[in-house]
């Protein structure tokens, strides 16, 4: 692989107002490799990448695609040159179907000049089949989950055929099942010869499909390793400066007693909407000072069951009995919910957790707004003092707490939806995939705080679909599958196996 | 990860040399850059005072435009407009419209001249029932809002043409003298301030326009319930998500418009001493027009109330030097509709970061 690299960018410079996100930095993206890009949550890596693939268009430095010197004056120019991307925050047309969101601005054309319906659907059909995504291609796509838009985000840009392919996190919403059908699509497409830039937080995932590494630290290229030789606490080490203390559960205090109680809540909506799957047969508890865990493949049901719990689910018809405290819990929405104590961080940020163009400040205090306010007026330098302290205990990087909370990087973003519901100051918290996005170090700060949260009698339930997230900080997981509980296995006993079993629904007869 | 001070960040010093001399982009600079846009319409108002000043008529040596009857002629006919707009900015911050506004005034102006002249009530009750009336109509087409998930747009297009054909019928279809006495269809005496002024100079409705412009700023910059407008407007769902009262919030910004919209009409009857069903037509657009020229997003979530006063009073100078010059009403319109596009595509510049 000593041929003329496909992309080679050098002296990469940009910043946004005070903040330096890149800063002199090399990059080369190989025929056939993959090319992995670390860092903290700020680095810098999304920006590079934006630099890459013309959605920003004003920077220093240079970018050589096959030797020829190139400048994009958009991403359709470097779609052009053979550069196709995932983006990180998910980009599609909501009010469009997958399809049309596949073939936006490129569609097949039939011979009198018409789309073609037909084309674009089979297409798109097949490029979601390779994925292993079995979605109706006429489905509108504001009507999917986060992690089935990430898979029709990637079959776009599967579907321009091109050299280089960027994903900035892709699998960032994806369970097991699917990362490991991505891992084989891009196996191929390494071997046809496409350049692959891979961004992830995951270092279990850089470890299988990386060939290079390089690490971006404060917006700088702080060194390049190969991922066979170095061991993962070196390129930890890189990327945040310090090592990394493994994460485990002792010294966790005894739990407490039963804080929320659901025993065979299903919820037959009043009106179906394809790709919800409600609660038909839930039951778990958690005791304060516990967290539990909700495990399941995409479509089991674990968020329509927290925002079931939040009050934020679809309306339907409610049967089983839902307890906090031994009493009666109906929560008839979020306002309920949090005036119950319950607190819910959503998986999509963009969409249910955030205001992106008001500041930080604002999306932060919004929901504690009542414990900031004498007569309804809000006491400023109490709001001032309180985000200070929220962003500094979850170390969230941002300009200043007065810029739009857009301009942030998505792992800081994500800090945010956890700062607003901590300060609610939760009894029950509610957790729809709550690391998406957030890099190592975060994460590690974010399980310490949740044990910490869980110590002072918080009860935690979570759902997630990095397995080892459930492994390491749940005192039990508990499984789903087609909205009914199927396994509820203590620590001890929750293996990966275990836990991918019951997923699957194998052993459904003799589970309660 | 050592948490970094919120301003560290911002002032990161260079540890590996850039390239070219760094170019100290302090955020003072952004600041100043930012309060422009932030106060555009205000930048813009002394702007079109200044030349107001300049192009204005001068006889007996005297500046027509700065004579103390004009510029009370302008915020006398500014008021109005104004204290509707203030209303429409609380609706367009929820990333809502409000299109009855107009026909709510006709239908208060209505309801004062009747209530006063046919029914012999006395001014404070009449006014009390008259704003009712307004917040009533306005809280109904916030709850078909809020309830049904109609689009506002299509619920108060409809609310207008309601509003309209209620004050047509309540007044039959005729404009309704407003007398002044104690006799039998005869207003109070009383009711008259709202044509007068004080000491002479500083026209009543436009002591109410600034008490209400004053008030609502106030309430925008530092109530709960103002976070609260801003975060529907920003993300709904979010909002909701957050524990926002959502549906309240909605019905009482629409009750907010209807309010100020029915105060709007009781002062047009005072001044003009008859309700007319057909009164305030077309305001409704004169109020966006001034939201909008003040810097609110038609989108929601983001604006200021001190914008919305300094476009309304914008748009009265405009009037009113035109006026002064002779140029034609057809002119008139033509130049309004310019300075419209002209403070949207300001906006527009607006750098996102602070
Ligand atoms: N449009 C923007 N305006 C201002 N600052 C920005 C903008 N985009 C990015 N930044 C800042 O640039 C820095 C780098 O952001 P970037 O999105 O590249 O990080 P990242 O490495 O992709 O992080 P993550 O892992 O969280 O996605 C951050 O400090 C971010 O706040
Ligand atoms: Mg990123």
């Amino acid at each position: 692989m000593t041929e003329r690299p496909l992309v080679r960018m050098t002296g990469i410079g940009k910043r946004f107002g005070g903040v330096h996100a890149c800063r002199d930095i090399d990059l080369t993206v190989r025929a056939g490799e993959v090319h992995a890009l670390l860092g903290e949550n700020g680095a810098g890596k999304s920006t590079l990448i934006n630099i890459l693939s013309g959605v920003i268009t004003e920077y220093d430095g240079a970018i050589e695609v096959e030797g020829r010197p190139v400048s994009f004056a958009g991403p359709a120019g470097a779609q052009r040159a053979g550069i196709a991307t995932i983006h990180q925050e998910l980009d599609l047309v909501a009010g469009l179907s997958i399809a049309e969101n596949m073939f936006l601005g490129r569609e097949p054309r039939t011979r009198v000049g018409t789309v073609d319906i037909r084309r674009m659907r089979r297409q798109a059909t097949d490029h979601l089949r390779t994925l292993g995504a079995d979605l109706d291609p006429r489905r509108l796509v504001g009507s999917l989950r986060v992690g089935e838009q990430q898979l029709v985000e990637i079959g776009r840009a599967l579907s321009l055929n091109a050299r280089v392919l960027i994903m900035d996190e892709p699998t960032a919403a994806l369970a097991d099942a699917e990362v490991e059908r991505l891992f084989a699509t891009i196996a191929e497409l390494r071997r046809a010869g496409v350049g692959i830039v891979y961004i992830s937080h995951r270092m279990a995932e850089i470890e299988v499909v990386a060939d290079r590494v390089t690490v971006l630290r404060n917006g700088s290229v702080a060194g390049s390793v190969d991922p066979k030789a170095a061991s993962r606490d070196d390129i930890i080490q890189l990327m945040v400066g310090r090592s990394v203390d493994a994460l485990f559960g002792e010294g966790r205090n005894e739990p407490g007693d039963v804080l929320l109680d659901v025993r065979e809540l299903a919820v037959t909506p009043r009106r179906p909407t394809p790709g919800r799957t409600e609660p038909a047969g839930v039951d778990l508890s958690v005791r304060a000072g516990e967290i539990v865990g909700l495990a399941g493949l995409m479509g089991a049901g674990r968020t329509e069951l927290l925002e079931t719990l939040f009050g934020a689910g679809g309306s339907g018809r409610r049967a089983g009995r839902v307890t906090i405290d031994g009493h009666p819990y109906r929560p008839h929405g979020p306002r309920t919910a949090l005036a119950r104590g319950v607190a819910f961080v959503p998986e999509d940020r963009r969409g249910a957790g955030l205001m992106l163009e008001h500041s930080v400040t604002d999306n932060v205090v919004l929901s504690a707004l009542s414990s900031l306010t004498t007569l309804g007026l809000v006491r400023r330098q109490a709001v001032k003092r309180t985000v200070a302290g929220q962003l500094r205990a979850l170390a969230v990087k941002a300009a200043s707490p007065t810029v739009a909370t857009a301009t942030l990087s998505g792992g800081n973003q994500q800090k945010v939806v956890f700062a607003k519901q901590l300060l609610t100051r939760p009894r029950l918290l509610l957790l729809d995939e709550p690391t998406r996005g957030v890099d190592i170090g975060a994460k590690a700060e974010i399980y310490r705080l949740l044990h910490q949260l869980a110590d002072t009698g918080m009860a935690i339930l979570l759902a997630s679909s990095e397995l080892p997230e459930l492994l390491s900080l749940c005192d039990r997981v508990v499984v789903l599958h087609r909205g009914r509980t199927v396994a509820a296995l203590p620590r001890a006993s929750a293996t990966p196996q275990a836990i991918l079993a019951a997923a699957n629904g194998d052993d459904a007869k003799e589970a309660r | 990860m050592n948490p970094p001070s919120p301003t560290a960040v911002a002032e990161a010093p260079p540890e590996t040399p850039p390239r070219r001399r760094p170019i100290r982009l302090p955020r003072d600079r952004h600041a100043i850059v930012d309060s422009f846009f932030r106060f555009q319409s205000l930048f813009g108002l002394v702007a079109v005072f200044v030349i107001a000043i300049a192009v204005s008529p001068v006889r007996n040596g005297e500046n027509v435009f700065l004579s103390s009857g004009n510029l009370a002629n302008i915020v006398r006919a500014v008021s109005e407009i104004g204290i509707i707009a203030v209303g429409m900015t609380f609706v367009i911050l929820i990333g809502g419209i409000d299109l009855s506004v107009g026909a709510v005034l006709g239908l208060a102006a209505v309801g004062s001249a009747t209530l006063m002249v046919d029914s012999g009530m006395g001014v404070l009750p009449t006014v009390l029932i008259v704003l009712f009336i307004g917040a009533a109509f306005g809280a109904t087409q916030g709850a078909i809002v809020a309830r049904l998930g109609i689009q506002s747009f299509i619920v108060t297009l409809a609310g207008l043409q309601a509003a309209r054909g209620i004050a047509r019928m309540w007044s039959g279809g005729l404009g309704i003298p407003i007398a002044y006495g104690d006799g039998p269809q005869e207003a109070p005496e009383s009711f008259s301030v709202l044509s007068g002024s004080i000491n002479g100079i500083l026209p009543v409705p436009a002591l109410l326009f600034l008490a209400i412009g004053v008030g609502a700023l106030l309430v925008l910059r530092s109530t709960a319930f103002a976070r609260h407008v801003y975060a529907i407007g920003g993300n709904e769902k979010a909002a909701r998500l957050s524990g926002v009262p959502v549906r309240r919030v909605r019905v009482t910004v629409f009750a907010i418009a209807g309010l100020l919209a029915a105060l709007a009409g009781i002062i047009h009857a005072g001044q003009l001493n008859q309700g007319s069903p057909n009164d305030g037509a077309g305001y409704e657009l004169d109020a966006i027009a001034a939201v909008v020229i003040g810097g609110t997003s038609l989108a929601g979530g983001s604006g200021s109330m001190g914008g919305t006063i300094a476009g309304a009073l914008l748009l009265g100078i405009l009037n009113n030097i035109l006026a002064l010059n002779n140029i034609d009403a057809n002119v008139q319109l033509v130049v309004k509709g310019l300075v419209i596009v002209a403070a949207a595509a300001l906006q527009k510049l607006r750098p996102r970061i602070a």
